[in-house]
């Protein structure tokens, strides 16, 4: 099976068009949404609306547990928090429900899918370093985990008695007997120095993780950020990637 | 201008609309409002106005007054109060609603209902006990839910179907994320979050509302009691 995984589209309508187009290039069986489609970008309902649309798994991110006002936006930094208290009074009421319908995590094929660690799925712990990691292998039976909520594509693969190795995210073939986490990197908001959008296909019968990066309209993304007053910081990093 | 709805057993026969800064209730006819049933004190309770409030005290009677299904002493009242004393119910409102419902024929004669009586104060005891026992509000399960108390202890706690939320409901059609119980300075807020029409609130559908001692939450097929752990 070919499994399209696709998180952190924040409300990016360009980027999330440019990659569902990629990914029917690539004949995926099926795409799977990891999370945060909502937060920072103008388009959070339309991106809502093509995700139910288009995706078999709809994971819950942390901006959608700020926008159905689950947990307080008060960690969030100074635009974070402008972007979400933005989208909060953006959200029609049909928005607000598809979102209370998507899950926190899924068990799929060889495949464990969640936002950000497999440890807590719902505190939002990142995994950044292989210390992170530990725990999220603890937590996870399956062999490989696929996340996001860091916008960074990696590759942790778990060791005895020693922690994680790290990688940066490419292509690459699983060991049979390996176990990983991969991060599948930012649809709409990329902070890898690569403005492009980023997603990961898994293909099970060959374990086979391929990352892609597709170039999308930025300029149109920015311009409806502007109109919708959305802070100039979330705006010009995407240009940077950062 | 305050409004309060005289019921007996759920037919209204009196609606009052007063100016008066203090109105007293009781069986003997020197009082504004009169409840003719012996277990009604014969100066059981007042309402005094101010400007911010309603107040409602009750005299030492012997049954007891109850706001929501609470023993109360002394109690400032919120709109849609449901005042129950004996077999009488009191529904205050802080405006005049217009409905002019017409009283229903009203003879006056009644027994004495001990057994309601007992039951409003058994149940009344008993909710008391859960919530001194938890130490603030709690969730009852009524129908279908998987636990018999539940202590609303977060500021938000999510109710769906979906297996991470803090309350499982049960329905089909039910959203992960049904809705939430949001909880700012003690005051209790239910809010639909997912499919509209599938929560509801002693009967009738909401999108948001606040909570009241004894408000009875259906999501779904399942029944919750909410139990306010304030007073």
């Amino acid at each position: 099976m070919k499994y399209g995984l696709i998180s952190d589209i924040h409300a990016n309508l360009e980027a999330l068009i440019a990659v569902l187009s990629d990914l029917e290039k690539q004949r995926v069986d099926s795409i799977h949404c990891l999370g945060d489609v909502v937060g920072y970008g103008a388009d959070p309902e339309a991106c809502l609306k093509l995700i139910q649309q288009t995706c078999d798994t709809k994971l819950i991110g942390n901006h959608e547990y700020a926008a159905l006002g689950l947990q307080s936006v008060e960690q969030f930094n100074e635009a974070a928090k402008a972007a979400a208290e933005w989208t909060q009074q953006t959200l029609t009421e049909d928005a607000v429900a598809i979102m209370a319908d998507f899950n926190l995590d899924r068990a799929l094929d060889d495949m464990y899918l969640v936002h950000a660690s497999p440890f807590e799925p719902d505190r939002w712990h990142y995994v950044f370093a292989a210390e992170d990691a530990i725990r999220g292998f603890g937590q996870m039976k399956q062999d490989l985990g696929f996340f996001g909520h860091s916008h960074i594509p990696m590759i942790l693969r778990e060791r005895p008695d020693s922690l994680p190795h790290v990688r940066t995210g490419h292509t690459f073939v699983a060991d049979p007997e390996g176990r990983y986490l991969i991060n599948v990197g930012s649809v709409g908001q990329p902070r890898d120095n690569d403005p492009r959008a980023c997603y990961v296909v898994y293909e099970s019968d060959e374990r086979d993780v391929e990352f892609h990066r597709v170039e999308y309209d930025i300029a149109t993304a920015q311009r409806k950020m502007s109109k919708a007053s959305l802070p100039e910081t979330l705006i010009s990093r995407l240009s940077a990637g950062i | 201008m305050p409004e309060i709805t005289v019921k007996y057993e759920d037919k209204v026969i009196e609606r009052i609309v007063t100016e008066k800064k203090r109105i007293s209730i009781g069986r003997g006819n020197e009082n504004d409002i009169v409840l003719e049933n012996r277990g009604v004190s014969r100066k059981h309770a007042m309402i005094e106005f101010n400007d911010k409030a309603a107040v409602l005290i009750d005299n030492e009677s012997l049954n007891g007054t109850f706001v929501n299904s609470r023993k109360v002493s002394e109690e400032v009242l919120r709109d849609q109060d449901v005042i129950t004393i004996g077999k009488y119910s009191l529904v205050y409102n802080t405006e005049t609603t217009n409905e002019g419902g017409e009283a229903a024929n009203f003879d006056g004669t009644m027994v004495l209902n001990t057994k309601q009586q007992k039951k409003l104060l058994e149940t009344d005891r008993m909710e008391r006990q859960i919530v001194e026992k938890y130490g603030g509000s709690v969730l009852l399960g009524m129908e279908n839910a998987d636990f018999a108390e539940h202590r609303l202890d977060r500021e938000v706690s999510t109710i769906g179907k979906a297996k991470f939320v803090h309350i499982r409901a049960k329905g089909f059609w039910l959203s992960g994320i049904q809705a939430k119980i949001v909880q700012e300075d003690q005051i209790f807020s239910l809010v639909n979050l997912g499919k509209s029409g599938k929560v509801k609130v002693n009967g009738d559908v909401t999108s948001q509302c606040v909570l009241k001692n004894g408000d009875l939450i259906t999501v779904g097929k399942t029944t919750f009691k909410f139990v306010e752990g304030k007073n």
